[in-house]
């Protein structure tokens, strides 16, 4: 997917229908599984922060007074629906917010236990092999600016989960496929796909 | 939240994109053959009587100095539920209240030109008023054919019929639950007939649909 070097945090939005815990499955949709025009499911591996308190207007150099810690996140996409409505100037949605398409996990790693979250290794793989590498130094917005940024927009409240973005490599999930997750310092994520019945 | 009476705690709310044949001619896109889903967050939800708060940040931007309102027919879910046959609908409905969608437009228009989320336009704190009560489901035989109406400091802005909606809420209800599940509480606005237009600050508005009543918010500029 080709796509411009945006020149500020670009949000879109998954709803808490999406969420699963580790080890829960991924349940891959029959309505795009059946269907030629859809039937592509993406893995993109993230990490993702948590906020700590009600936050407005905050400015980057206090970024980090809002995060209650780290976890691993995995932006489940229906690919082709979503290249499909971008192409026609629709919103991302439903591409993005299928049930299941949102594992989280597995635990959350207080923001004190790692001092520098821009340098963590991150990967991904499907069936034990290697599919997504890289690290978090490679982020284009670091925490502290994507936390300036959103809260200009809307208050964020605890619990809010703000993924930050997936590296390259991302690419289709079939049924029956084991995906691993991992983190450096935050640990694996482990999920089957498993087609719906 | 409160609206009216009743307390509901959503999960999400879902709008519906270009819905009334008439907002779709005024906005030059093309009719949808399948309900335009798109989500704002729970941070824009205000009451009837709250202020609109208008965004310094677009106030003072002249790139981004727009903000519309957007009257909407909403229905409120009853009931966890997923894969809802059309006749089955308005069991899990709870019932229907009135929604402001507003609107950062110039925002939203250099969004989807880029082909980007629309998400940043839609979900500014305050651009979700909602009210000012449930009507219960047994109190609307029919909803569509509910008239509905803006006023912008008492001059008619939008004016048209639940009659014209291009998806109506059987058909919007099954869509939605093909693709996720649903909760008790969730807030589906059913989309804005034309005569969309901007705000500013000390504006007055007020959104009517018969038989749920009028949900009243003046405009305040942030920080004041």
């Amino acid at each position: 997917m080709k796509a411009q070097v945006p020149k500020n945090p670009v949000f879109f939005v998954k709803t808490v229908n999406t969420l699963v815990a580790d080890g829960d499955p991924i349940i891959y949709p029959k309505i795009l599984y059946n269907n030629q025009d859809y039937n592509q499911v993406d893995h993109e591996v993230e990490l993702a922060f948590i906020i700590s308190q009600n936050c407005k207007n905050i400015q980057a150099e206090h970024g980090y007074e809002y995060v209650e810690g780290y976890t691993i996140f995995l932006d489940i996409t229906a690919r082709k629906m979503q290249i499909s409505d971008r192409n026609i100037n629709l919103p991302w949605y439903r591409s993005k917010n299928f049930d299941f398409f949102g594992p989280i996990g597995p635990r959350i790693v207080n923001f004190n236990e790692i001092e520098d979250p821009h340098n963590l290794n991150i990967q991904l793989k499907i069936n034990g092999e290697i599919r997504q590498q890289s690290n978090t130094k490679h982020m284009i917005f670091k925490i502290p600016e994507i936390l300036e940024y959103l809260s200009k927009f809307i208050t964020l409240s605890p619990g809010d989960i703000v993924a930050t973005g997936t590296p390259s490599g991302v690419g289709p999930i079939q049924p029956e496929d084991i995906i691993e997750a991992s983190i450096e310092k935050i640990g694996t994520i482990t999920h089957k796909v498993i087609l719906e019945e | 939240m409160k609206i009216g009476n009743q307390t509901i705690n959503p999960s999400k709310i879902i709008c519906i994109g270009t819905n009334y044949m008439d907002h779709i001619e005024e906005t030059g896109l093309d009719v949808p053959k399948e309900p335009v889903l798109f989500p704002k967050t729970l941070n824009c939800l205000i009451s009837n009587n709250d202020p609109i708060i208008y965004p310094k940040f677009l106030y003072n931007q002249r790139k981004y100095n727009r903000v519309d309102y957007e009257v909407e027919l909403a229905f409120i879910i009853k009931d966890r539920c997923k894969y809802v046959p059309k006749e089955d609908v308005y069991n899990h409905i709870l019932g229907y209240t009135v929604f402001n969608d507003v609107t950062a437009r110039k925002m939203q228009a250099k969004d989807i030109v880029s082909k980007l989320p629309w998400f940043r336009s839609k979900s500014f704190d305050t651009f979700g008023p909602i009210g000012p009560r449930i009507v219960d489901i047994d109190e609307i035989k029919d909803p569509h054919n509910l008239n509905i109406n803006l006023k912008l400091n008492g001059e008619i802005k939008q004016l048209s019929n639940t009659k014209h909606l291009l998806f109506k809420i059987p058909e919007l209800l099954e869509y939605i639950s093909t693709i996720l599940t649903l909760e008790p509480g969730d807030i589906i606005a059913t989309g804005t007939p034309s005569g969309i237009g901007p705000m500013q600050p000390g504006d007055l508005i007020e959104a009517t649909i018969e038989k749920i009543g009028t949900l009243v918010n003046n405009v305040v500029m942030e920080g004041e």
